[in-house]
């Protein structure tokens, strides 16, 4: 299977793992709905389900079963719930649309949490707060509490930045991707085939701040190529899991700072996702779950 | 120019003559790397689709699509990550022209996550989105590969994609503003050096994608001028429009659409028709030049203009003995099979008493196709016409008796040796 060819979404609830692919938006066993044509981003609140086509410039809402379709600016890229705020961030509009209130101009790429970034030029902007210049063209935006996490492939560096200061760390070759809890942070570099990992006493924004972190620890046992042989290009995280994600391949991973293990093969680019104790994937015909605790 | 290779964004693209696409289906041939390969078919995809062969141009574009994916895939295993993004890029453009938007799509977001300071992959990422009929989208990406650019070359090709955009939107003055930027650039003393190796290299091939900075300079300017061209013709300002035209056939003499242009603003029939007669020279097969000839036709002087005068009159039969003529060395061309299907002529009409010449040309056309009821109904009716000089209304007849008077009735027989219609007087 090739996985950039098939569109299958998947997002955890608080009732299950909704399913966004084929025109259709589905909770096994407890709804189907109308979907859209391309699903390319899927987003969750509680039992609140946000599917957007990037293509089609579409979004569905999907609450308990029932729908709301907005026709949105041009590129809705991302959207983000911000408590029961919902946020939808139309790239190439321009457009920040808060659903059921007021849509400002903005240029971004990116949208986490509250937080908008723009490739383009570095502003990091804070929805209805202050913006920070930062280097422009990070492939990553996490947030952790009150500080903002970059990677920056062409620099081979991760910054933070909290309270407008930005601090930089040189990690890997070409770090793509991260994740982030608590005093751990794991970063995806698909050049050196590795994840770099680290972990402290003290949370990893502290340990930025103080500029305690000297280096990563690069997750690969020594056993390269066959651990990660293409390399993983996404990791994530909730509570104690930690997942990587290999979109060449199609591979998923569960890895903790001594080891990985592969959970699935030939799994679509954003068909799989962390639940309350593992993770759940498209198996090619419907979801298909592993417990990780 | 910062990569290798270059995608000009696709408009107006000139029409490459049978010996052009040899030369290059033989470049192709020799050549081994990925770039080359990857342009080549490119290049072949557009100028088979430009000609309206979208069978071949699929089939090129899949090659291109399977090169690029073979290359992302190595890239990625040989951690060579800007090398894998650009193979990204490539393969969602590919796929672009395979009309797969989703698959497209992901590939541009994927490539954009490792070189979003990379100017290539916007233009890339703005192609892809024009040639999907998302143009706010190919602005947008356009704008950013602007914003990143650096060197002058590049500066000016992305503008021209920027421009290119704006134009799908109906943002003209935008455009027009950054066409004037675009080609006055090219001609200053900046791209002297440019320009004296392209008049060296005798170089004047017209690609949507190139390699090296001689090339991108000579399509781009060609691209830069008529659609510049193309925003004064539509604004009313003639003088300046046929300036640009006539800068590009500076480049090269048998643009197709410069040629088809300066036809359409001519100020005499005769200059009209020689640049018609130079147009068709060019490039027979162009709809844009077809539908051009067919609003305002001139006296006639290839064999696709006489196809076309001769469907215009109605007369199918004749244009049929010249499409044919030319499907016969072109058995792919889906312009030619278009007009030849016109030419098959619609449904049969019994003629009207007094028959006209179209009725008359209708009636030969469908003459072999008529059915054993219509053959009855056609021979139990009788005509009257005005004979002269052996023609109905310039329709050539022969009588199988002689008449005295011009004005005869008669019962048509059938369709003889070039198209002569057998006629029977009747008392």
């Amino acid at each position: 299977m090739n996985v950039l060819a098939t569109l299958v979404l998947l997002v955890a609830t608080s009732k299950g793992v909704v399913t966004a692919h084929d025109h259709r938006i589905e909770l096994a066993g407890a709804w189907r709905v109308d979907g859209v044509q391309h699903p390319t981003f899927i987003a969750a609140h509680e039992d609140r389900v946000v599917v957007l086509d990037a293509i089609n410039n579409e979004a569905v809402i999907v609450e308990d079963g029932r729908t709301e379709r907005i026709k949105t600016a041009e590129t809705p890229i991302a959207a983000s719930f911000v408590g029961d705020a919902l946020f939808i961030l139309a790239r190439d509009g321009g457009v920040l649309h808060h659903v059921g209130g007021e849509d400002t101009q903005v240029r971004a790429d990116l949208l986490k949490n509250e937080w908008l970034y723009s490739r383009a030029t570095g502003a990091l902007t804070k929805i209805g707060g202050a913006t920070v210049q930062v280097p422009p063209f990070a492939s990553d935006l996490e947030v952790d509490g009150d500080t903002v996490y970059l990677t920056y492939p062409r620099e081979a560096a991760v910054r933070s930045v909290r309270g407008g200061k930005v601090e930089t760390l040189r990690v890997g070759a070409v770090p793509v991707d991260l994740a982030i809890a608590g005093t751990m942070i794991a970063v995806a570099d698909p050049s050196s085939k590795r994840i770099w990992i680290t972990e402290g006493r003290q949370s990893v924004a502290e340990a930025f701040a103080r500029g305690f972190i000297r280096g990563f620890l690069g997750l690969s046992s020594g056993r390269r190529d066959r651990e990660f042989p293409t390399g993983v290009d996404r990791v994530a995280t909730r509570g104690r899991v930690w997942i990587a994600y290999d979109s060449s391949s199609g591979t998923l991973y569960s890895f903790t700072k001594k080891q990985s293990t592969v959970i699935a093969r030939n799994v679509p680019a954003n068909g799989w996702t962390l639940t309350a104790n593992g993770v759940a994937w498209w198996d090619g015909t419907s979801v298909a779950q592993k417990t990780l605790r | 120019m910062s990569a290798l290779l270059l995608v000009l964004v696709l408009a107006q693209t000139r029409l490459a003559s049978d010996f052009e696409i040899a030369q290059m289906e033989k470049q192709l041939a020799r050549s081994r790397d990925f770039e080359a390969q990857l342009s080549g078919h490119l290049n072949l995809g557009d100028v088979r689709a430009a000609r309206n062969e979208l069978t071949l141009a699929r089939a090129e574009y899949q090659r291109a699509f399977e090169l690029a994916e073979k290359e992302r895939m190595a890239a990625r295993r040989e951690s060579r990550l800007t090398r894998y993004s650009n193979a990204t890029s490539y393969a969602a453009l590919a796929k672009a022209k395979l009309g797969d938007e989703a698959r497209a799509f992901l590939l541009l977001e994927e490539a954009a996550r490792y070189a979003s300071d990379d100017a290539e992959s916007w233009n890339l990422y703005a192609s892809a989105m024009r040639v999907l009929g998302h143009p706010r989208k190919a602005i947008s990406a356009a704008r950013n590969a602007v914003l990143v650019a650096k060197e002058p070359l590049d500066v000016a090709i992305y503008q021209h994609a920027l421009a290119t955009a704006l134009v799908d939107t109906g943002e003209v003055a935008e455009a027009e503003q950054l066409l004037v930027t675009v080609t006055t650039a090219l001609r200053s003393d900046a791209f002297a050096s440019l320009r004296r190796e392209a008049a060296d290299a005798e170089a004047f091939e017209v690609y949507s994608s190139v390699r090296g900075d001689v090339a991108a300079y000579v399509s781009l300017l060609n691209r830069a001028q008529l659609r510049l061209a193309s925003l004064y013709e539509q604004r009313g300002a003639t003088d300046a429009a046929r300036e640009q035209y006539r800068r590009v056939l500076e480049g090269r003499s048998d643009d197709v659409t410069a040629l088809a242009a300066l036809a359409r603003l001519a100020v005499s029939d005769d200059e009209r028709a020689r640049l018609y007669a130079e147009a068709f020279e060019a490039n027979p097969f162009s709809p844009g030049l077809i539908r051009e000839y067919r609003k305002n036709p001139t006296a006639p002087s290839t064999d696709m203009q006489r196809a076309l005068v001769a469907l215009q009159r109605g007369d199918r039969r004749a244009a049929r003995e010249l499409l044919d003529a030319m499907l016969a060395k072109f058995p792919a061309n889906e312009t030619l099979l278009g007009l030849r299907r016109e030419a098959e002529g619609g449904a049969f009409a019994v003629p009207s008493q007094s028959p006209s010449a179209s009725e008359l040309r209708a009636l030969i056309d469908a003459f072999e196709r008529l059915t054993p009821e219509q053959r009855a109904t056609l021979d139990a009716a009788t005509f009257t016409s005005e004979i002269v000089d052996g023609a109905i209304d310039g329709v050539p007849v022969r009588l199988t008796a002689p008449v005295a008077a011009t004005r005869v009735t008669y019962r048509i027989l059938g369709v003889g040796d070039n198209g002569v219609l057998l006629l029977e007087p009747v008392e």
